[in-house]
């Protein structure tokens, strides 16, 4: 029998061909990860440790902070959905209960001042015990029924934060004001430990960047453990895994347990930044948010979530008008740059490029002409006190000096850029240069009158349509590894 | 020497399907026991009450004379039993080496603080398992050798899948098998391979097994004793000469033959899956 039954198998002999394939996104990771350990923790901590002495600026480092408690908050989800793979929809109320606790216990409310050392830590063993309530379920449901029962658990969670100001007790008279309602509660204490007091954004941010880096080793060592490995095996196939010995009730409960714990314990420590709590903090959309993070980095990666939540708490504030480099809006930059950026990347082979941007400045050029010749009073007036770009751009784009037209155009104008979007993608590859244009042409238009002007519904669009792109590119996230359900 | 596991009047229905009726028999320890059938026969089922993933209506079932009826299936492995599948369940999203590891958590003992902290006691364990798995792996030739370790469980061919199914059942440190059709889906040549290897498994594993198989060519190679089950009855026990020609087992396979019954073929060697 000569069968080469040792032989090479196909995945081997592909080896070569993949490693051709891959992309130099994917290259550049591999180098990184060929690096020795202590490098590439030194490259990740060194500027993030060094950024308070790089800038001043307290809303930079206010940002950077809120990054550091989404990747916690991203990391601490991804334990449930991401291992053991549970749909937990009720993962804020634990971040909230961690926020409320910790206003109850320090601040003026009932003249309760708990040392920190203990009340954080409180709060971690709190969320954690709520967590094995609502893992609880789990044990029962999957899937979309777990999914809707524990965005339940949310919702009441938000309604009790906000009604229970009036609490009654039975068979007392007195009326108490218990979570302050919709005002919340303010003035709470800072973070006080040893005698030290958190007081300043540079110290709150070393308290979250400190999080961060603990809790990411945390989960990194869990999951490489055998309480990983479980858990990966419950997600794969709960029955297989318990017939192998694994005790699939109890480590899904742990995991809910240790997800909601890191939540808490957060909870607690945003509280204390924010001096304050509302029902507003703890609702709906910090759930969206934290999904698109997870789902953004790729469900089951640790640098994901990282990336997820720096990606989803940056471009808000890159969009914010009035943040200004070199004397040129932000939000204007990140939009030319980025779609030019996009079309480099997009569009091949890359000497089209030039006919394209071309064709768009000298027609955007003559529709300028066109338009001032014929209403010259209509039209915005190029100001030599503005910046670069906005001053090019109202020399190529006729906007509307009137505002409400300019809007009522720009509406217009995006409704017209949905529908070129769409028919793009349905026009044969040649024949879409021309329609392209126009597309861009409209796009700059839309901005200049619409987007730049509402940067929260932006945020929304954009997001959105990173999530589109992302479904269709990347399904598994920007870290995530492809999972095959049947094979 | 008292059996490793006795089956006693064990019965099962699912709604109006009587699935198992009063079956009894035993494995003695070291022994390779078959169980054959017609497709429906109760087989499966056999197995699932034995891993407490059904539970009988009624009857005992014995693993070193404790009670199995009313444990957990985890609780029933940590005991000692563990079975592969007729359906495949692997870990597919898991390396090769990790789908073996994570069957060795019954008898690990690492705390979370443990596993935080990284103790010399975790990294000891950690050591152990991955040799552990190795081992097992080994256990299969080259074939989940080396690359193979680190590759997802997806990318592995069909028999491989199964290989790797009989690996992780091996890493829960059984003393009892119990394999659901293991030749299915393989070709002549690996299920000669395979018959092979169930002897190996006894002999160098020190395992006893309890077999469902289809296949007459694998039944014959390994089993010490033979039980024939149809519609959920024992219908005969014993080797598989005996078994093979006994006259219940051929009309439950051919059906009922009008006059001689003795010119009837024994059950078909070539395996009929489902």
């Amino acid at each position: 029998m000569s069968v080469d039954k040792f032989g090479q198998d196909e995945w081997v002999s592909q080896v070569g061909t993949r490693r051709r394939d891959e992309t130099r996104l994917q290259l550049f990771i591999r180098r990184l990860r060929e690096l020795p350990r202590l490098v590439q923790i030194g490259l990740l901590i060194a500027l993030p440790l060094a950024l308070p002495l790089l800038t001043a600026n307290d809303y930079v480092l206010r940002v950077a902070g809120l990054i550091c408690l989404y990747s916690v908050l991203a990391l601490g989800l991804n334990i449930v959905v991401g291992f053991v793979g549970l749909l937990d929809l009720g993962y804020v109320a634990f971040f909230g209960m961690g926020g409320y606790g910790y206003a109850l216990l320090s601040s003026a409310q009932f003249n309760i001042h708990v040392p920190t050392l203990i009340s954080v830590p409180l709060m971690g063993l709190l969320a954690a015990g709520m967590g094995i309530l609502l893992g609880l379920p789990s044990l029962r449901l999957s899937g979309d029924y777990l999914a809707i029962v524990t965005l339940g658990f949310g919702q009441v969670f938000v309604q009790l934060t906000t009604a229970m100001n009036r609490v009654q007790f039975p068979g007392s008279d007195q009326v108490i004001n218990l979570t302050g309602g919709p005002n919340g509660i303010p003035d709470l204490d800072r973070l006080h430990v040893f005698g030290l007091s958190a007081s300043s954004v540079t110290a709150y941010y070393y308290v979250l960047l400190a999080s961060l880096v603990i809790v990411l080793i945390f989960v990194y060592r869990l999951n490489q453990s055998r309480l990983g490995r479980a858990w990966r095996a419950i997600r794969e196939d709960s029955l297989a895994a318990e017939a192998m010995g694994i005790p699939t009730n109890r480590l899904r409960l742990l995991g809910f347990a240790i997800g909601a714990g890191i939540a808490g314990i957060m909870g607690a420590i945003f509280a204390a930044w924010q001096q304050s709590v509302f029902p507003g903090n703890f609702d709906v959309t910090l759930l969206i948010t934290l999904y698109a993070m997870v789902v953004l980095g790729g469900v089951g990666s640790l640098y994901g979530m990282v990336l997820g939540a720096f990606v989803i708490t940056a471009l808000p504030e890159v969009l914010r008008p009035g943040t200004q480099i070199a004397g040129m809006e932000l939000a204007q930059i990140a939009f030319y740059g980025g779609t030019l950026a996009l079309l480099t990347i997009l569009i091949r082979p890359r000497w089209r490029l030039v006919p394209i941007l071309a064709a768009l400045a000298v027609g955007g050029v003559i529709i300028h002409a066109v338009f001032a010749g014929l209403a010259p009073d209509a039209l915005l007036v190029p100001d030599e006190k503005l910046s670069l770009i906005s001053n090019l751009v109202q020399h190529w784009l006729p906007i509307p000096l009137n505002v409400p037209l300019a809007t009522n155009l720009g509406n217009l104008a995006f409704f017209a850029v949905v529908i070129l979007l769409v028919l793009l993608t349905q026009v044969p590859k040649n024949a879409r240069i021309f329609p392209l244009i126009v597309t861009l042409y409209l796009l700059a238009f839309v901005w200049e009158t619409r987007l730049s002007k509402e940067p929260s519904t932006t945020n929304l669009l954009l997001t959105g349509a990173m999530l589109v792109i992302l479904m269709n590119y990347r399904p598994q996230g920007l870290f995530g590894q492809r999972r095959v359900e049947i094979a | 020497m008292p059996p490793l596991l006795q089956i006693d009047h064990v019965s099962k229905h699912f709604g109006g399907l009587q699935v198992v009726r009063d079956l009894s028999f035993s494995v003695e320890p070291g022994q390779i026991v078959s169980l054959i059938g017609p497709n429906g026969a109760g087989k499966t089922t056999v197995l699932n009450l034995i891993t407490g993933l059904y539970r009988p209506d009624d009857g005992r079932i014995l693993f070193e004379d404790r009670e199995l009826v009313k444990l957990t299936p985890h609780q029933i492995t940590e005991r000692g039993i563990a079975r592969t599948f007729q359906s495949l369940r692997l870990f597919l999203n898991m390396s090769v080496i990790e789908n073996v590891m994570a069957a060795a958590y019954s008898h690990t003992q690492a705390q979370l603080w443990q596993i935080v902290l990284r103790t010399p006691f975790y990294r000891a364990e950690e050591a152990r398992i991955r040799q552990l798995a190795e081992e097992k792996l080994a256990f299969f030739g080259e074939r989940l050798q080396g690359y193979r370790f680190d590759q997802p469980a997806y990318s592995l061919s069909y028999a491989n899948r199964r290989r790797l199914e009989i690996a992780r059942a091996m890493a829960t440190n059984p003393k009892l098998l119990l394999l659901d059709e293991p030749a299915a889906g393989m070709n002549p040549n690996e299920t000669l391979e395979l018959t092979d290897l169930i002897g190996e498994l006894r002999t160098r594993g020190n395992y006893t097994i309890l077999i469902i198989e289809h296949d007459m060519q694998v039944i014959e190679g390994v089993s010490d004793k033979v039980i024939a089950l149809d519609y959920g009855e024992k219908i005969a026990e014993g080797s598989y000469q005996d078994v093979v020609s006994n006259e219940r087992v051929i009309e439950a396979y051919l059906g009922r033959k009008h006059g001689n019954s003795k010119s009837a073929r024994p059950p078909s060697t070539n395996s009929s899956t489902d």
